[in-house]
């Protein structure tokens, strides 16, 4: 009897086991796979795709909420941008696109990161650290702020845009980044200016003096260090699934 | 029957210790092999090559073929991915070669590219990390003089023509009586000094154009107010202010994300600082005897 009830221990213990070997395997296959797939094609594996949705979204509550909100809406009083938008500041919203920069954050201080454009401060004495820029006077960045607006279809003064177009396109330099006609340039990061999504604030022109006269730049961490690949692949994935709404 | 059941139950201890240690080594095989970081068998799915121990990461290559070719894995064709991994693998041969040659030690290039990366990798902890609110509240209220607008500055700077101190003067005190300006010029042919006329200017503009002294007094000024003289390069200034607009403390939820590059930044400074004294402190530095 004693026997009989020491053989089915050892079969149930041999078994739990077995169990939980296979059970290891499985999630090192489904942790080959997601590495393996293309991630921009990620959708054509349904399971695989909700299985990283599932994961990516509790990874996102836990490291990048806390910037980007719960629902990943950002704050644009603190020039944290809304990851549902369609609006995309860096690159086209490929998910490959968000999984390097969940990697390598924007201006992280990691050389694989976003970190070619800064937004300089020109109401400052020295606008750019890196590029020899001159300042703009309140006046000149007003000029500027009715020109953009003017591109963006808002009530503008018509005087004042008029002497703002040669700024924006000329000495101010803003062209450089922005374009010529200010779509922005998603190659660097640099915003559309006449889209009327803003990244920070309202889009008034108080809020857009501020922007012009004392810079921005933004960072995004680097979790290359601190989460693994996998995890960094859901969470990408998740990000790019929650596009839903905003211009096309 | 004493002695069969012994041999039985020998039989049987001994089948459980040899099931035991199966488990027990595949156990330990799957996790030696699969481990995190682990590079000894099989190639990682987080890679696409290992070369001398050092991996070529999937993620790197993806990125590589979409920068190259503009193209992801799945559209790429062999061709392609085989071009971008053969570079990538010649980079990383050459790299090591490079290391093997000295070139970290010797090439002005390589070791301004290292310090750089190193200092980076230092202050990555404080660029990773995510102030929390309380954070970001004590650090504003440490530093208020921080978080304010910048401050702006209309004015008149006048001169006399005969530059003398008791025309400017003369001039102040009648302005301050309420004369006219255009009476008050004539009287004393006042003339503008030509550097603050472009209107409204920022604080830091108006410094550089009316100096040190006089910026110094038309900062304290109220819009409206007549000062002077104050000394200059261009003789006796009378600076009649227009709109001063000080700079105005900005409230937390407007400064918030200056608030946070700022605390970011001070704790960057503080984690190289530290690192600097425990390399300093851990490294053998000797020097000449005339330098120390």
């Amino acid at each position: 009897m004693r026997a009989i009830r020491m053989t089915m221990v050892s079969v149930v213990v041999v078994l739990a086991v077995l169990a939980g070997i296979g059970w290891a395997f499985h999630k090192s296959h489904a942790r080959s796979a997601l590495l393996l797939a293309d991630i921009d094609h990620v959708s054509a594996y349904p399971a695989l795709a909700a299985s990283a949705r599932a994961r990516g979204r509790r990874i996102f509550l836990d490291q990048c909420a806390a910037c980007h909100g719960a629902a990943a809406r950002g704050d644009r009083s603190a020039g944290v941008p809304d990851l549902t938008d369609r609006d995309f500041l860096y690159g086209q919203g490929r998910a490959s696109e968000i999984e390097q920069i969940v990697l390598h954050g924007i201006r992280s201080g990691d050389s694989k990161g976003w970190r070619l454009a800064v937004m300089p401060a020109y109401g400052t004495a020295r606008p750019s650290a890196t590029e020899p820029l001159k300042p703009l006077s309140p006046a000149a960045i007003n000029n500027i702020i009715q020109y953009l607006r003017k591109r963006a279809g808002l009530p503008h003064e018509a005087a004042s845009a008029a002497l703002g177009g040669p700024v924006f396109s000329g000495s101010g330099g803003c062209w450089d980044c922005h374009g010529p006609e200010g779509y922005g340039d998603s190659a660097i990061g640099a915003p559309n200016l006449v889209d009327r999504i803003w990244l920070y604030g309202d889009g008034s022109p108080a809020w857009v003096f501020r922007s012009i006269s004392e810079g921005r730049h933004g960072r995004c961490p680097a979790f290359v260090r601190r989460l693994d690949p996998v995890s960094i692949r859901q969470v990408a994935i998740y990000v790019a699934s929650l596009v839903t709404g905003g211009k096309s | 029957m004493i002695d069969r059941l012994l041999v039985a139950g020998t039989r049987r201890s001994l089948t459980l210790c040899a099931i035991g240690a199966v488990l027990g080594l595949l156990i330990a095989g799957f996790g030696l092999f699969t481990a995190r970081g682990t590079r000894m068998a099989g190639m990682p799915p987080e890679d696409v090559a290992i070369v001398n121990q050092v991996p070529i990461l999937r993620s790197d290559f993806n990125q590589q073929l979409r920068s190259l070719d503009d193209v992801s894995p799945s559209e790429a064709t062999p061709a392609q991915k085989r071009k971008v991994l053969d570079d990538m693998i010649r980079e990383e041969l050459y790299i090591q070669r490079g290391v093997e040659l000295g070139l970290t030690t010797d090439d002005t290039e390589t070791r301004a590219a290292l310090l750089t990366a190193t200092e980076s990798l230092v202050a990555q902890n404080a660029l990773a990390s995510v102030p929390t609110d309380a954070e970001l509240h004590d650090f504003y209220k440490a530093h208020p003089d921080r978080y304010a607008t910048i401050g702006m500055m209309a004015l008149k700077a006048l001169v006399p023509a005969s530059r003398a101190a008791e025309d400017a003067a003369g001039a102040v005190a009648a302005l301050k009586r309420g004369a006219p300006l255009a009476e008050v010029s004539r009287r004393f042919h006042l003339v503008s000094t030509g550097k603050v006329d472009d209107g409204i200017e920022f604080y830091f503009a108006a410094r550089i154009h009316l100096g040190d002294a006089a910026f110094a007094v038309a900062r304290r000024m109220q819009t409206g107010d007549v000062a002077g003289p104050v000394a200059g390069p261009d003789g006796p200034v009378v600076l009649i202010m227009k709109d001063n607009r000080r700079p105005v403390p900005q409230p937390y939820e407007v400064a918030k994300s200056r608030v946070s590059d700022d605390l970011i930044s001070a704790k960057m400074a503080q984690l190289t600082k530290a690192n600097d004294r425990f390399l300093r402190k851990r490294a053998e530095v000797r020097i000449a005897a005339d330098f120390k």
